[in-house]
């Protein structure tokens, strides 16, 4: 028997078919994967609303956002002025390491400082960028409150449980922190005089 | 293309540690088939390709069912709303679900046909008994899965369906009650219910693919039988082709039919005029009020048939149980010697007989009860049964064709 094969044609016929199937086989994989995404009802949930004037002076509130923890802090005059006089200690003072941690308003080197839209409320979410987890409110400086979790020169802010990573009253990380960055800031915006939209 | 891997170095590594290379051979490209394999030989891909389909869609249709009877504000509940959800707001999920509920439709569908065929050409015949068994043990599993599947949705089907078929275990003499509470998980369908359902629907399939690799494997130990239901040389040219690549060619070309056929149904007509899912599935589950004209889906209508054509209950239910387990006995009642109906005058008329009248046990199964279907009914129940007991008899009174001598 002789080999009457047409390797070309055949070899096309090979590539074409195959191209075909995986084109056919990506097809397939769209809405299983697509399935995966957060659905209508998900997205439609993405937004939150929070009247700030609720939160007493130097409380600390947690509300929900896209089922994530998000911080909002009333800061007194007080606390604020705690945000100063350690920027040697910050990893990122000016929050510009990553996207993230910054904001269009971010335009002025106070705010920068305060993070914040007004700056007495902060608002950010409450993940720390090591691992997620949610660190605890300690905004008195020094140890008199906190013992020896927090170093001899605590400055205010945060101490994340999990791993020891610390932040400021605008929740800058600290030196020595796993964490790599500073509490991102999600997008948000002052619907009237005290409530803001988040998401 | 094959070949082309089976050369590389990886492939070498790997059939050292696997022996990789003899299972493709003498599975694919040396596992011969009969060359006169005709159309109705492809509907065994087919059928494993839709279970194949069906886990897929159903692993990523259980990524958003929740399997809870409990209220909702909505006044529905978790489990209604859930798929509710699935159709609306989940990428895609309408794709999905229509896909899995369709698939369950055209899977009876091909298993029947696939069943079919080994009855007229009598693939079931010595020696493949034990793979015609272990089909009716997967068409078995299949309708248990596909029972269970249809609890899920928590509609009014959904609902009295499993109420009467659980009812119809719990008429089983002495232990009938203890069996009913062990499948319903209390005195009635209720939550513990879907929550055992779903658990089982997602365990049967998980089966299936054993019991299927099983068939598969005793196929192959004896070999296809072919439209002339003749023994055939195996290593013989003129009898045989290899299974790869010219079997898997056609069967990837049936496939692709197949697919159009499956894809226009979900896409364009996935509830089939109700016959595929059935619109009082739409409503939600209410233990309070029976629907007008409850019936199961076409593919278990047959054996519903069978068990309303008997005036007492439990004979009813002893006839349907008896209608499946008569399928067990099948290759030992047929004594005989010839296999394809091609070559057995009575046998044919009698096989094409029994689809039709299996088909005509689906439409009285499906239909509300009248007078006239319930005889109709009857006639075809008796029929059903008695195909099996004459098969004992058959071989005394019929002259079989004389039998070619190759393919």
């Amino acid at each position: 028997m002789t080999d009457q094969t047409d390797h070309s044609r055949r070899n096309f016929l090979y590539v074409a078919a195959g191209g075909l199937g995986a084109v056919a086989g990506g097809a397939v994989a769209i809405p299983f994967l697509g399935s995966m995404l957060p659905a209508a009802d998900t997205l439609a949930a993405a937004t939150t609303e929070f009247d700030v004037s609720t939160v007493v002076e130097g409380q600390l509130v947690v509300v929900v956002w896209q089922g994530k923890p998000v911080f909002i802090t009333n800061r007194t005059p007080e606390l604020l002025a705690q945000l100063d006089g350690h920027d040697d200690k910050l990893k990122d003072t000016n929050s510009e390491a990553i996207e993230a941690v910054s904001a269009e308003w971010m335009d002025t080197p106070e705010k920068r400082k305060t993070r914040s839209i007004k700056p007495r409320y902060l608002v950010v979410v409450a993940s720390c960028t090591h691992l997620g987890c949610i660190p605890l409110y300690k905004p008195t400086a020094g140890r008199a409150d906190w013992g020896d979790s927090v170093p001899s020169d605590w400055v205010g802010g945060w101490h994340c449980p999990c791993h020891g990573s610390y932040y400021d009253l605008s929740a800058r990380v600290v030196n020595g922190s796993p964490a790599p960055h500073n509490l991102h800031v999600m997008p948000y915006k002052y619907t009237s005089d005290s409530v803001v939209l988040i998401g | 293309m094959l070949d082309t891997i089976m050369k590389t170095k990886i492939f070498a590594w790997v059939d050292r540690r696997t022996g990789a290379e003899a299972i493709i051979k003498s599975q694919l490209t040396e596992y011969p088939a009969p060359k006169n394999l005709n159309w109705m030989w492809v509907f065994g891909a087919i059928a494993m390709l839709v279970l194949v389909l069906q886990i897929v869609t159903g692993i990523f249709l259980a990524m958003y069912y929740k399997p809870s009877a409990m209220e909702t504000l909505g006044g529905f509940s978790v489990a209604f709303d859930s798929v509710e959800r699935i159709m609306r707001d989940v990428n895609f999920g309408w794709l999905i679900r229509y896909t899995h509920a369709v698939g369950a439709s055209m899977f009876f569908l091909v298993v029947y046909i696939h069943m079919g065929r080994g009855m007229y050409y009598g693939s079931y015949k010595e020696p493949r008994e034990l793979i015609w068994i272990m089909g009716v043990v997967i068409l078995l599993i299949m309708q248990g899965a596909a029972f269970f599947g249809y609890l899920l949705p928590w509609g009014q089907m959904s609902f009295w369906g499993a109420t009467v078929i659980t009812n119809l275990f719990g008429a089983i003499p002495v232990l009938g009650d203890l069996i009913g509470q062990l499948l319903m998980g209390g005195f009635s369908v209720g939550d513990p219910t879907l929550n055992r359902f779903f658990s089982l629907h997602y365990l049967f399939p998980l089966l299936l693919v054993a019991i299927v690799a099983g068939h598969i494997h005793a196929l192959h130990t004896v070999h296809s039988n072919n439209p002339d239901g003749i023994d055939l040389d195996q290593s013989d040219p003129n009898n045989v082709v290899m299974f790869h690549p010219y079997v898997t060619m056609k069967d990837a070309f049936a496939v692709s039919l197949f697919m159009i056929l499956y894809m226009y149904i979900v896409f364009f007509n996935p509830q089939m005029g109700g016959y595929f899912i059935e619109v009082d599935n739409y409503v939600p589950a209410n233990n309070l009020q029976t629907p007008a004209h409850i019936a199961p889906v076409w593919y278990l209508t047959p054996w519903y048939t069978i068990l309303r054509s008997f005036e007492v209950k439990l004979v009813g239910i002893a006839a349907m149980g008896a209608s499946l387990a008569i399928l067990f006995v099948y290759p030992f009642l047929d004594r005989s010697k010839v296999r394809s109906a091609r070559y057995r005058p009575m046998y044919r008329s009698m096989v094409i007989l029994f689809f039709i009248d299996v088909i005509v046990l689906g439409y009285c199964g499906h239909t509300a009860t009248t007078e006239t279907l319930k005889v109709v009914g009857q006639i075809a129940t008796f029929y059903y049964f008695f195909f099996f007991i004459a098969l004992l008899f058959l071989p005394r009174f019929e002259k079989t064709k004389p039998l070619p001598e190759g393919v």
